[in-house]
């Protein structure tokens, strides 16, 4: 026979933690797989994480460079279009592969105990590992760019803090905002894939937004972009200048107030996801 | 507000009897249909405007109020669609009820379908720790299972292949080895019973009840009746939602056996 703690306080708080633990456990095994499948089965395996950002800038350096011109960029151009790329890749990857996981998990979230808000995570992680990786190409370009006058900074270490929770706080929002959508409508997962795309042109990656000759309203519309500022704050710490106060104001206030919108958002029509699936 | 007194009344009463381990009441879990399915965007604004989205509202669990002790074992018995599998899933925490609550008491292990969640690319090795995961073990702690799961599951040659490779009796034995390696106060079992071959069955059926004898309390949903009998004490006999009889799982089973036949449908014996 088992027996049960009594007292009032142990019992209200074990369940908490055994609940939050056994997610993070859940979490943790669903980043490893999804990780893992990624690659299963190819001969070079996790190695195409670090590859994959690397072919995809030297394509992006190729033919931007002499289209769109580096008019503007005081940056290494291959570091630029990279830094830019492995951004928008991390928020990209993260929103779109968490937007359709609850719907892809139909039999496990409704057959097992593990809570809903898994899920979306589990992906969101992943992404995330595999933008870890990507750094590694981010460095090894900066290496072999040094000739060309790539210098590094200690500031590049706020990558990992505070870059990257705040990075994480808007694409968790953004990505329980359209999984529950998508939940119930599933032409999101089309019109989306539009919207990336448009979100991707609009976002400095490979052009400058000086070098677009904006007038002063357009140039104020281009600055409501959220990703704009998470991406200029991520090529600033790599470039040495540390953002003021107010460009941590914007990466955290955004990030904190998406996340809570897309939670509450997710929290409200959980209960009503099997309705739909 | 009454009904919130209502539930605190009944969580204290709960929690001082330490043999109670399910206590249901008043539970009603209704659907809300969409009269036609609308699930893109333009459609739905269109009906928006005209006001033509129309529910139904569909009655899946009417008023259920139960309760289990430990050590006495419930089935769930009733035609298709009667609401059993929707009682078990608001049992296990998975879906909340649209009114009433179930209160429950100690480590209640779902088991609604074997294997859910296994990854068909991964091994049976891999697989054992993501299932074991999904229930809250950690690496080391599935690691100590681990050797007797794979024994109980007959497995030992096969478990390094991915499990798109195994036939579906072994994903079913690897699911229910996976499941049944954890010693609940609670079981809730889906219709998962008597899988694999004869050898295998009897070996489950074994397994079960060491379990029983371990302390598990069963919660069963079942189409045979003579594995009820001898698993379970007591029964609860669904029809359309609501209970129809509840009591001791002989006089409920037989009570349900002769109401089919009356249809004119054959039952398990």
């Amino acid at each position: 026979m088992k027996k049960f703690p009594s007292t009032a306080l142990g019992e209200k708080l074990q369940p908490v933690f055994a609940g939050w633990r056994k997610g993070a456990i859940t979490l943790s095994s669903l980043v490893v797989k999804n990780v893992k499948n990624q690659y299963r089965r190819s001969v070079l395996g996790i190695l195409w994480t670090v590859l994959n950002p690397l072919l995809n800038m030297l394509v992006m350096a190729f033919v931007f460079s002499s289209i769109f011109g580096r008019a503007g960029i005081e940056m290494d151009y291959p570091v630029y279009v990279l830094s830019g790329n492995i951004v928008f890749t991390l928020f990209s990857a993260a929103s779109s592969n968490a937007m359709t996981c609850i719907v892809n998990n139909y039999d496990l979230l409704y057959k097992t105990k593990v809570p809903f808000s898994v899920f979306p995570l589990s992906q969101i992680f992943s992404a995330c590992v595999n933008f870890l990786f990507s750094l590694i190409a981010l460095v090894a370009v900066m290496l072999i760019r040094i000739p060309n006058g790539v210098t590094f900074h200690w500031s590049m270490l706020m990558i990992l803090v505070p870059w990257l929770p705040a990075m994480l706080l808007f694409t968790a929002g953004v990505s329980y905002f359209l999984c529950t959508l998508y939940v119930r409508f599933r032409d999101i997962k089309h019109i989306y894939s539009v919207i990336l795309r448009l979100w991707m042109y609009l976002t400095p990656i490979f052009y400058s937004l000086s070098s677009l000759k904006l007038s002063e309203t357009a140039n104020e519309i281009m600055q409501l972009n959220p990703l704009l500022h998470y991406l200029n704050y991520f090529r600033n710490i790599i470039s040495g200048v540390i953002p003021d106060w107010r460009e941590h104001l914007i990466v955290y206030g955004v990030g904190a107030g998406v996340f809570a919108i897309g939670w509450l958002i997710f929290r409200l029509s959980r209960n009503k996801f099997i309705l739909h699936i | 507000m009454a009904k919130n007194s209502l539930y605190a009344v009944a969580a204290d009463n709960f929690r001082k009897d330490p043999d109670l381990l399910v206590d249901a009441k008043n539970v009603c879990m209704q659907f809300k249909m969409p009269s036609e399915r609308i699930d893109n965007i333009k459609e739905f604004a269109i009906k928006l405007i005209k006001r033509k989205i129309k529910y139904k509202k569909f009655d899946v669990l009417k008023n259920v109020e139960f309760s289990v002790s430990r050590g006495e074992s419930l089935a769930l018995i009733g035609r298709n669609g009667a609401g059993k599998s929707t009682l078990l899933k608001i049992i296990a925490g998975i879906i909340t009820p649209t009114d009433g609550f179930v209160l429950t008491k100690g480590n209640v292990v779902p088991l609604l379908k074997l294997g859910a969640g296994f990854d068909m690319n991964a091994s049976g090795k891999e697989n054992i720790f993501l299932n074991g995961a999904m229930m809250g073990f950690s690496h080391r702690e599935m690691q100590k299972k681990y050797d007797s799961i794979v024994a109980f599951s007959e497995l030992e040659d096969f478990i390094n292949a991915p499990l798109k490779n195994y036939s579906s009796g072994m994903i079913s034995r690897l699911g229910f080895a996976i499941a049944v390696d954890v010693n609940p106060d609670l079981m809730l079992i889906d219709e998962v019973l008597g899988v694999g071959d004869i050898p295998f069955r009897n070996k489950c059926a074994a397994k079960i009840d060491e379990l029983k004898r371990g302390g598990t309390t069963f919660i069963v949903v079942s189409h045979s009746m003579s594995q009820i009998m001898t698993l379970c004490q007591k029964a609860v006999y669904l029809e359309n939602g609501s209970i129809k009889m509840q009591g001791d799982v002989k006089e409920v089973a037989k009570a349900y056996v002769a109401d089919c036949e009356k249809l004119g449908i054959k039952t398990q014996k």
